[in-house]
C-alpha cells in the first residue's frame, strides 16, 4: 500500500464531512431567508 | 488523571456555559408561550431539509460510536473504522425505502408504536414501544457516561459533577419546546461536531508524522491489520453490525420522529445526506484509532475507551483540546435531548394519546405535562443508571439485538394486509423466548440444540439481507436474496454460528419471528387490512393553530419567533 494512497484513506473523510457541511448550511441559510421572506419561523 | 493534559478547571466551565447556554439561547427564541403537542412531538411534520439533514447526522452521532470507531480502528486496523461506521450509516440509508412507506400510509403519525396501533392494535403498540423505551433510556444514560468520563478526563472535576452538568444543561434546553429545540440545537451541534472533525482530524495526522507514519509505524501492525479486506475485522466488527443495521433503524424512536417531521418530498435528500454525514464523520474519528495504532501509542490504563480524548490530549494545542471537548458535549448532547424527545413523544402519544385517554378525548395540554414530567422522570432515571455504572455497551447490544425480533413483524405490517395482531404480537413473543436463550447460552448449544440454533440463524442471515433487498428492490429480489443467502450461508455458518451467541442470538430473533408471522399470517384467510385507515387513525392532536406574537426585536427574531405555523386537525 503506497503512503499516497493511505494518506489520502485518512484524509478523505475530513474532506467528505466538510462537503456535508457546506451542503447542510447552505441549505440551512436558504430555508432561513425564506421564512424570513414568509415571515413564518423556520421550525 | 495521568499525565494528559487537562482543562482548567475555569475553561471548562466556560466551554459548558458557552455550549449549553448557546443552545438554551436558540432554544429561548423559538419557545412558545403556549406549546403545541404535535410541535413538541415532531415540529409539525414540516421541517425543512437543513435541519432535518442536521438533526438526522447529529443524532445518529453519539460519543460512542466516536470512540466505538477508533476502537475499531485500533484493534482491527485500516478497515476497522470502515466496518464499524459504513455499516452504521447504512442504518439511516435502510430505513429510507421503509420511511417512505410509512409516512405514506401515516403522514401525520409521531411514533411508529402509535402507527402499529393503528395497524393492528394495544398489544403490538406496547411491545414495540416499550422496546422503544428500553433502547432510548439506555441510550440518554449512555451518553451521561460518555459526559461524565470525558469532563473527568479532560478537567478538573469529577464523573458526578460531568453528568449531572450534562444533563442538567441538555434538560434545561429541551424540556420547554421538546422535539422544535432538539432538532434546532442540533443544526449548532452538527456545526460544532462536523467542524472539528474537519480540522481535528488532519491535525493530528500531520502532529503524529503525517505520510511518514505509514512507514515507520507499519510494524506496530499485523498482517490483518494492514489488510483493507481483513477477515477478522468483518467477522468481529462487521458482520454482528450487518445483523443490528435494520434493528436499530426500525427500533429506535429517535430516526422515527425524524421521518415522521422532516417534510414528505424531502425524506430521500435528507437520509441520504444523513447517511453519508454519519459515515464519513464517524470512520473520520475513527482514523484517530488508526494513527494510534501506527504511532505505537498505548491506551491509557489499558482502556480504549480513553483512546480519542488520549490522541487530543497527545497531540492538539490547547485551543484545539476545547474544539475536541465541544464535539464531543455536542454529539452526546444530541443524541441525548434526541432521546429525551423520544421518550416524551411515546409516552406522549401512545400511553397518554392512545392508551389513557383516547386520541379524540387527548388533551394537547395535559401531553404537553405528560412529556415534559417524562423528561424530567428519564433523566433522572439516567442519572441514577449513570452512576451505578452499568456495562452500558453491552446493555445497547442485548437491545439492538432484541429489536431484531421485531423488525420483520414492523415492516410486513406495512406492506401486507393480511398481517394481524396476533401473528405480530405472538411472533415477537416468540422470538424473544428463542432470542434470550441462545443470547445468554442458557441451553447447551453444543448437540443437536446447537444445530437447531444454527439452522435458525442461517434462516436469520437470509432474513436480514432479503429485508434490505426487499426496501430497494421489492418482493422478488428480497426472496432470491433471502434464498440464495441461506442457501450460500449454510454450508459455512451451520456448526459454526452458535460459537457466537450475540450473533447468534440476534439472527435467531430475526428467523423465528419471520417464521411465526409468514405462518399465522397464512392461517388469515378472509380478513384484509385497508391501509387507508391508518391516516384516518392517526393524526395531530392539536386542533388549534397557535398565535403566539413575535416577541423579538431584531430580524433574525421575527424569522425565529415569528408567527407559528401552528398544526391543525
Amino acid at each position: 500500500m503506497t503512503t499516497a494512497l493511505l494518506t489520502a484513506y485518512v484524509l478523505v473523510w475530513p474532506a467528505i464531512v466538510a462537503g456535508v457541511l457546506l451542503v447542510i448550511v447552505r441549505a440551512f441559510v436558504r430555508e432561513l431567508r425564506r421564512a424570513r421572506a414568509e415571515g413564518r419561523r423556520i421550525i | 488523571m495521568g499525565d494528559i493534559q487537562q482543562l482548567a478547571g475555569p475553561v471548562a466551565v466556560l466551554l459548558l456555559l458557552l455550549f449549553f447556554g448557546g443552545s438554551l439561547y436558540m432554544s429561548i427564541r423559538i419557545s412558545r408561550k403556549r406549546e403545541n403537542a404535535d410541535g413538541y412531538m415532531t415540529g409539525g411534520g414540516k421541517i425543512g431539509f437543513g435541519i432535518s439533514a442536521a438533526s438526522m447526522t447529529a443524532t445518529w452521532i453519539w460519543a460512542s460510536s466516536m470512540y466505538a470507531s477508533a476502537t475499531s480502528g485500533y484493534t482491527y486496523g485500516l478497515s476497522g473504522p470502515i466496518h464499524y461506521g459504513l455499516w452504521g450509516a447504512l442504518m439511516i440509508l435502510l430505513i429510507y425505502p421503509f420511511g417512505r412507506r410509512i409516512r405514506q400510509v401515516a403522514p401525520r403519525a409521531h411514533t411508529i408504536a402509535e402507527v402499529m396501533f393503528a395497524r393492528h392494535g394495544r398489544s403490538s403498540q406496547l411491545l414495540l414501544a416499550g422496546s422503544n423505551v428500553l433502547g432510548s433510556l439506555i441510550s440518554l444514560t449512555s451518553n451521561l457516561i460518555a459526559g461524565g468520563a470525558l469532563v473527568a478526563m479532560l478537567s478538573p472535576f469529577s464523573f458526578t459533577q460531568g453528568i449531572v452538568t450534562i444533563a442538567a444543561g441538555v434538560l434545561l434546553y429541551t424540556l420547554w419546546s421538546g422535539f422544535r429545540a432538539s432538532v434546532l440545537t442540533d443544526f449548532a451541534q452538527v456545526l460544532a461536531m462536523l467542524g472539528a472533525v474537519v480540522v481535528i482530524v488532519p491535525t493530528v495526522f500531520f502532529a503524529a508524522g503525517g505520510p511518514e507514519l505509514f512507514t515507520t509505524g507499519a510494524a506496530n501492525l499485523t498482517p490483518e491489520q494492514g489488510s483493507f479486506f481483513s477477515s477478522d475485522a468483518f467477522f468481529n466488527q462487521g458482520a454482528p453490525y450487518i445483523a443490528a443495521v435494520l434493528a436499530y433503524a426500525i427500533g429506535n424512536q429517535t430516526i422515527a420522529q425524524r421521518l415522521f417531521a422532516v417534510r414528505e418530498d424531502l425524506i430521500k435528500k435528507t437520509f441520504v445526506t444523513a447517511t453519508v454525514g454519519y459515515g464519513a464523520t464517524v470512520i473520520g474519528v475513527g482514523m484517530l484509532g488508526v494513527i494510534a495504532l501506527y504511532a505505537g501509542l498505548q491506551p491509557m490504563g489499558g482502556d480504549v475507551n480513553n483512546l480519542v480524548p488520549q490522541m487530543a490530549a497527545t497531540y492538539l494545542a490547547p485551543a484545539l483540546i476545547c474544539v475536541f471537548f465541544v464535539m464531543i458535549i455536542g454529539s452526546l448532547s444530541s443524541t441525548a435531548d434526541a432521546d429525551m424527545t423520544a421518550l416524551a413523544s411515546i409516552t406522549m402519544a401512545d400511553i397518554y394519546g392512545q392508551n389513557i385517554a383516547g386520541r379524540k378525548r387527548a388533551n394537547p395540554r395535559t401531553m404537553l405535562l405528560v412529556g415534559r414530567l417524562t423528561m424530567l422522570g428519564a433523566t433522572t432515571a439516567a442519572l441514577c443508571f449513570a452512576t451505578m455504572r452499568f456495562n452500558i455497551l453491552d446493555l445497547l447490544v442485548f437491545v439492538g439485538a432484541m429489536w431484531g425480533a421485531l423488525v420483520f413483524p414492523v415492516i410486513a405490517s406495512f406492506y401486507w394486509d393480511r398481517v394481524t395482531n396476533v401473528a405480530f404480537s405472538v411472533a415477537v413473543l416468540a422470538a424473544l423466548g428463542a432470542f434470550l436463550p441462545v443470547r445468554f447460552s442458557w441451553v447447551d448449544l453444543g448437540g443437536g440444540v446447537g444445530v437447531v440454533s444454527d439452522v435458525l440463524a442461517t434462516i436469520g442471515i437470509g432474513v436480514v439481507l432479503g429485508l434490505m433487498a426487499f426496501g430497494f428492490f421489492g418482493f422478488r429480489a428480497a426472496l432470491g436474496t433471502g434464498i440464495v443467502a441461506t442457501l450460500a450461508a449454510a454450508p459455512f455458518a451451520i456448526g459454526f454460528l452458535h460459537q457466537h451467541p450475540v450473533l447468534s442470538g440476534s439472527l435467531v430473533a430475526y428467523a423465528v419471528s419471520t417464521i411465526v408471522c409468514v405462518a399465522l399470517t397464512f392461517l388469515n384467510q378472509d380478513r384484509r387490512f385497508d391501509f387507508a385507515l391508518i391516516k384516518e387513525r392517526t393524526g395531530d392532536f392539536d386542533a388549534h393553530e397557535e398565535t403566539d406574537p413575535p416577541t423579538a426585536a431584531g430580524p433574525q427574531d421575527a424569522v425565529l419567533a415569528g408567527t407559528a405555523e401552528g398544526s391543525t386537525r
